[in-house]
């Protein structure tokens, strides 16, 4: 098939896409200081527009491929092979389509929430939009490295300046994890562009050549740790998870719809980007590792939410066991495993980013986010509890919704590559029923605290924020073929390139069995 | 010497004939010194513009001491640039604290002198001259509040310190002078070249110890650890703008020469330095982080943090030695371009916040709590500058840290990257507890500054800001200029 992806749209999607909130954030600076109904209208606005670009370049996206597509290439910094170079396969196109309806819902769902500094908080958040737009569309390494270090300075003042009560504790500290991690990145990065330049290529920090290169030994041993150290702080993983807590629960609602909702999801896209894509052999060592941290966090994640007394860090803690499936079905390297892992990513940005966004509703008519103060809020709020109740059913993955899809899917795949630790993660979905089940009837069931009675139900605005969340789930769950179309092409090229070293890996696991239990 | 040899030194007759002319103008006005401040601003944009207009010569003079190339031109620019933003800083500031003389302009034009003699000697006489007519300088510079207790403390300190930096430096020169038979520096490494068995037999010590001495005295001048010490201490007794000037004009000059004469002097000891200097980065760049994450004097923990960005110059310049390849050096250019702008950002704002509030302002955090809403455009610059130090994309920060931290990967030096960018992760969280208290906190003591900024500080930080970000997106163009430096350096 002859098909340039360079022309086929006729003019730069991408890099209007990427850039058009920031203009929007631009226009509300210059021109609308004062007038905060003009600037949130704006804000509003440039993310819908985002978002419509984002749906129509989907519609122009040819699915039966994996390769880039729209792409963009121009030359930056010449003296060091660095281009402005942009593009995005299936797998990029999804997130940036979950990136683009959560900026509409988070910035829907402040409207009224912020009342201080409210335009700083919108810029905040459109400039956020861009970088995360930004690094799911980076097709060179030191772009991509600029927007993923850009995005943690709006993210640090949302949570520093508009947070909960220890605000500028969690700010620092979810700034300082994620740095760190990233630093070591940006000597990975060096060190394969310098390794490949001074081994017969060219000095470039274009992806798509350096995946091609196939890095030997310790350099890659290396630079894969560092870079999935980075991502793991992200994503994050057991153990590195102790960051995400306080910044879910600390952060504005808006914050934590983004935070649970998109940047969990970099740490995973940065995986198959580059520790998969860059590193297949020794992403394949990495299995048995990966899975048993996996394993842990789903486990972990669900009895650490089982405890918590906060609604908000209860969601929070779920986050940490539901990224852990996702890690676990991407590294089991089938079909399903990454399809569904792909697809729980975008269900559980959707899902838990609904929950924060319901918890930001109560917290903001009652101040609180205690479960121990709510009860009986379905007499008071009957339409909220009901929004409510289809969220927590997706999230514990019930089938119909989205959560069931991708856990599923999840499921299979590591079924398929080893029983145990398929056994093990579903103790998580148990436990997940558990917590969210239990939650709900201590908030909404349960004798009625007197104090809420007079509570106004959810208004209209905040109806139409949650209704494009509902669409999606139920979307997802009940037709998730729409989705798991754009995914075949990139799934089956993350399997080329991990399918010469999982026969090595399984022989030699076999090796290993046969040892230990005499041969067959 | 001939006529011609004067063109060489055009640049430096320019700001020479506007420091006499400051010094005698400067009785016959009144309290205005407009003029004066007009006269050294015109003298360091002429002498910029010059130095820019002869890019491409290729001059020696004064019998090989001193030449005018492209690398003598890129520091040239960049000594006038720092010093004009520096003279913008200043005048509102001076006022403010009722020394508003004109010395001050003629002391800091005789120091530019100086740095631009230091960039373009290629003789170990003419570059010690070149740095004693600097240091002279600024000592006066450091005790310009004379009635002040600290900023007298300050330049004793530096006085005191500096000599004995020169002593040691000069002991190693005389110590090459008396190996090599010759002060200039590409004699110097010819006979070195020779004496010290390029055969393989192994360095003289007696050779090392000269080359080590030198690097000592220089490692004075830029503040390294362990010979930092004077550095906080000195940049907190003297005036704001007068330690902006501090920390990115003499450090720019002494790392000039840090690169020419090592590369062009001892280029066979080059394994031997790049080792020294690597082991001084180290501990530089641990010292200035670990001390400045404990400071509540914004101004001190600058100072430290000065100190920080000397450790990883200066990891680029044992790079440089180890690998016996330039490469590193070119990322040291860039980084030193880019912290000239950002650090006089970031004093700058400083030096309008005392302006502004001389009495309740005294640069600790508390007395920024809270910036963010009294006077919002400060706080946004400084933040800017902070996060530009900090080394966050899209600021020539980490342009700098880029290009440096690269070339140490590339020179197999995995390892030094990795202590380099931990510890500009340790770093971040210094600048931003300054930003977090602009901005996070409520004011714990009110004084009232005046916003917009105005008049020259208001050039001066605006200039600040626009090379702040213009170098950190695109940065190709002073890459030109480095490579035309360094390509001129070894004709």
């Amino acid at each position: 098939m002859e098909f340039d992806f360079a022309t086929q749209l006729g003019f730069r999607g991408l890099t209007i896409l990427t850039f058009l909130p920031t203009a929007g954030a631009v226009v509300m600076l210059v021109f609308m200081r004062r007038r905060p109904s003009a600037y949130k209208a704006t804000a509003l606005v440039t993310t819908i527009l985002t978002l419509i670009l984002a749906i129509y370049l989907a519609t122009q996206f040819q699915s039966d491929t994996a390769a880039y597509q729209f792409q963009e290439n121009e030359s930056w910094i010449a003296s060091l092979g660095i281009s402005y170079h942009l593009g995005v396969d299936g797998i990029s196109l999804l997130l940036i389509l979950l990136t683009t309806l959560l900026s509409v819902v988070a910035i829907a769902g402040s409207w009224n929430s912020i009342k201080d500094r409210g335009l700083a908080f919108f810029i905040s958040l459109l400039v956020l939009e861009t970088g995360m737009l930004g690094v799911f569309v980076s097709m060179d390494l030191f772009l991509f490295y600029v927007f993923w270090e850009i995005q943690l300075i709006p993210m640090y003042f949302i949570i520093g300046l508009w947070g909960g009560a220890r605000r500028v504790y969690a700010a620092i500290k979810f700034f300082l994890f994620t740095f760190a991690g990233s630093v070591l990145m940006l000597v990975a990065i060096l060190a394969v562009v310098w390794w490949y330049a001074s081994n017969g290529g060219p000095l470039t920090f274009d992806i798509l050549t350096l995946q091609q290169v196939g890095f030997p030994g310790a350099t890659a041993a290396w630079a894969f740790a560092a870079f999935f150290i980075a991502f793991a702080i992200k994503v994050p993983m057991f153990p590195v998870h102790t960051w995400l807590p306080d910044a879910h629960t600390e952060a504005p609602t808006a914050g934590s719809v983004i935070l649970a909702g998109v940047l969990l999801k970099m740490g995973v896209y940065g995986m198959i980007r580059f520790c998969i894509g860059f590193f297949p052999e020794m992403a394949v060592k990495a299995i048995t590792p990966v899975l048993i941290l996996s394993v842990v966090a789903v486990v972990y994640g669900a009895a650490m939410s089982l405890v918590q007394p906060d609604m908000k860090r209860l969601v929070a803690y779920s986050s940490v066991s539901h990224m852990g499936f996702v890690t676990a079905g991407l590294f089991v390297f089938n079909q399903q495993g990454i399809e569904g892992s792909i697809l729980q990513m975008v269900s559980h940005g959707i899902l838990t980013g609904a929950l924060f966004m319901m918890v930001g509703f109560f917290y903001d008519r009652t101040h609180t986010r205690m479960i121990a103060d709510y009860g009986g809020m379905a007499k008071p709020m009957p339409v909220a509890a009901a929004f409510f109740s289809l969220f927590v059913l997706g999230s514990l993955g019930l089938p119909g919704l989205s959560g069931f899809v991708g856990e599923f899917l999840i499921l299979v795949g590591v079924f398929q590559y080893a029983q145990v630790f398929a056994v093990l993660a579903s103790i998580g979905i148990v436990l997940g029923a558990a917590y969210l089940l239990w939650m709900y009837q201590r908030t909404m069931f349960q004798p009625a605290n007197e104090k809420w009675l007079s509570l106004k139900d959810l208004s209209a605005r905040e109806i139409i924020t949650l209704v494009p969340l509902v669409g999606m789930a139920v979307w997802i769950g009940i037709y998730p073929h729409t989705f798991l179309n754009l995914l075949h092409a990139p799934a089956q090229n993350i399997m080329m390139q991990v399918q010469p070293y999982l026969a090595e890996h399984s022989n030699s696991l076999l090796r290993l069995a046969s040892s230990l239990f005499g041969g067959f | 010497m001939q006529a011609s040899d004067l063109i060489t030194v055009l640049p430096e007759l320019i700001l020479l004939v506007a420091a006499c002319a400051v010094v005698l103008v400067e009785p016959f006005l009144k309290a205005d010194k407009t003029a004066v401040l007009a006269i050294a601003l015109t003298a360091l944009v002429g002498s910029g513009a010059l130095s820019l207009g002869l890019a491409g010569e290729d001059r020696t003079a004064f019998a090989g001491m001193l030449v005018l190339d492209d690398w003598a031109v890129f520091f040239k620019v960049l000594f006038a640039v720092a010093a004009a933003l520096t003279i913008l800083m200043s005048s509102r500031y001076l006022e403010a604290h009722g020394r508003h003389l004109g010395e001050y302009y003629a002391l800091i034009l005789f120091a530019v002198i100086g740095m631009d003699l230091m960039a373009a000697s290629r003789d170990f006489i003419a570059f010690y001259v070149a740095l004693e007519l600097m240091a002279i300088s600024s000592y006066i510079l450091a005790a310009f509040f004379r009635y002040r207790v600290r900023s007298n403390e300050s330049s004793l300190k530096y006085f005191l310190t500096g000599s004995f930096a020169s002593a040691i430096m000069l002991y190693g020169i005389s110590l090459v002078y008396g190996y090599a038979g010759a002060t200039n520096f590409q004699t110097v490494g010819q006979a070195l070249a020779g004496a010290s068995g390029s055969g393989g037999e192994g360095v003289s010590a007696g050779v090392l110890l000269a080359v080590f001495l030198v690097a000592i005295g220089l490692a004075f001048k830029v503040s390294a650890a362990p010979f930092h010490m004077w550095t906080p201490d000195v940049y907190q007794g003297a005036p704001t703008p007068v330690a902006a000037f501090f920390s990115v004009g003499p450090k720019a000059a002494a790392f000039s020469v840090i690169i020419v004469a090592f590369i062009v002097a001892f280029p066979a000891q080059a394994r031997e330095w790049g080792v020294f200097f690597i082991v001084l980065s180290i501990l530089t760049m641990v010292v200035g982080n670990v001390f400045a994450l404990v400071q509540t004097n914004v101004k001190r923990m600058l100072a430290y943090s000065s100190i920080a960005h000397a450790g990883y110059l200066l990891a680029g310049i044992g790079a440089m030695g180890w690998s016996g390849n330039s490469y590193p050096g070119h990322g040291v250019l860039i980084y030193l371009v880019a912290y000239t702008f950002m650090n006089l950002g970031a004093f700058g704002v400083l030096a309008y916040l005392k302006t502004q509030a001389p009495d309740k302002f005294d640069y600790s955090l508390k007395s920024l709590a809270g910036l963010g809403r009294r006077s919002p455009w400060a706080a946004v610059l400084l933040s800017l500058f902070l996060l530009s130090l900090a080394g966050i994309p899209g600021t020539a920060g980490f342009i700098g840290k880029f290009y440096v931290f690269g070339a140490i990967v590339q020179a197999d030096l995995v390892w030094l990257a990795v202590i380099a960018v931990l510890m500009s992760a340790v770093a971040v969280y210094y600048y931003l507890r300054v930003i977090m208290y602009m901005l996070f906190r409520e004011p714990e003591e009110e004084f009232a500054v005046k916003e917009p900024i105005s008049g020259g500080m208001a050039a001066a930080l605006a200039l600040s800001a626009i090379a702040t970000v213009v170098i950190g997106v695109v940065p190709s163009w002073l890459w030109d200029a480095v490579v035309s430096a360094f390509t001129t350096l070894f004709n």
